[in-house]
């Protein structure tokens, strides 16, 4: 079968359209992706500046008004959902292969012990 | 105060050179002509540059004042100037306005993009200037035909020195002006080429790490 040619999402273009469920500007997005990964993925004002110009031109988010008209505010499209939601299932199956044989106690461990 | 001092390539060099120059009091305030600072009080502070031009000054002011929300002061560029200028403005924030080695190297390519298609306009230029016939051959081989001042090759003494002097700088440029194009068409070429080896470094950063 045909993989989606934007599978897998980088872990910053993950995020944003997560963010973007949302409507939301470019600061709100940094603070939104920094809130939901718990302070593990931190997006540089460049970056994200690349990033949104990159997804408004796959038209994986749009531009809409809002209250703010200095600042443009982002929301995820149709086409945006349908990619995050193929790359939630690859997750989904990768964790289903590798929880069966690899279990889930020694993985935790293996993070205590490493901290 | 205004400075000339020309960096080929947007590497670190600058950024360090205007944070020195920050610690002795100057302030970056355009590079429209050279760097131009202004007086400030003497202060310990990152500096970093981007490269983007926009297509209105709405998207200008939107990506200005992203950078400002995540902590970074636009100092200098405009909405074409390409470099924009950007100084830490909170403590806490990154240190770097670019969070991976991808979205870094883009700026060198986005750099590298910029001279090649001036490049190509002065290629276009050249070969036009070129190929019009503007070159004449003849004069390159035999230089005495760019000198238009009639009899001046029967003079002599000082009468001819002082005709010949006066004429040098004109017959100069009647016979060699057009080489300035190809010149200039290399110059951009090779900042090109240099931008995009500079991006090629980044992307290979990014796959070792």
């Amino acid at each position: 079968m045909n993989r989606h040619k934007n599978l897998p999402l980088t872990e910053t273009t993950y995020y944003i359209l997560l963010a973007l469920l949302e409507p939301a500007h470019g600061y709100l997005i940094m603070q939104k992706v920094e809130e939901l990964s718990k302070e593990q993925v931190r997006i540089a004002a460049g970056t994200l500046y690349g990033a949104i110009e990159t997804l408004l031109k796959q038209e994986f988010i749009m531009w809409i008004r809002g209250e703010d008209k200095r600042r443009k505010v982002y929301l995820i499209t149709e086409k945006g959902k349908e990619v995050l939601r193929l790359d939630l299932e690859r997750m989904q199956h990768m964790i289903r292969i590798t929880e069966g044989p690899l279990g889930k106690r020694p993985m935790v461990r293996l993070t205590k012990n490493s901290l | 105060m205004r400075k000339f001092k020309l960096f080929t390539d947007i590497d670190d060099k600058e950024e360090t050179w205007l944070a020195e120059m920050a610690k002795k009091g100057y302030e970056l305030e355009s590079v429209w002509f050279g760097h131009k600072f202004r007086s400030i009080k003497p202060e310990i502070v990152t500096v970093r540059i981007d490269y983007r031009n926009f297509k209105n000054k709405e998207a200008f002011i939107d990506y200005c004042l992203l950078f400002e929300d995540a902590g970074w002061k636009h100092i200098a560029g405009t909405k074409y100037s390409g470099l924009q200028y950007f100084k830490q403005i909170k403590e806490n924030a990154e240190d770097d306005i670019f969070s991976d080695a991808v979205s870094k190297a883009g700026k060198y390519k986005r750099f590298s993009n910029m001279w090649m298609s001036l490049a190509v306009c002065y290629l276009v230029m050249s070969v036009s200037y070129i190929s019009g016939g503007h070159i004449n051959v003849n004069s390159m081989l035999n230089p005495k035909l760019l000198y238009l001042t009639p009899g001046l090759w029967e003079k002599s003494g000082a009468e001819f020195w002082r005709r010949f002097l006066f004429e040098t700088p004109f017959a100069f440029f009647r016979g060699f002006i057009w080489l300035l194009m190809p010149i200039i068409t290399m110059i951009f070429i090779y900042s090109s080429i240099k931008a995009r080896m500079l991006y090629n470094k980044q992307r290979k950063a990014s796959q070792t790490s």
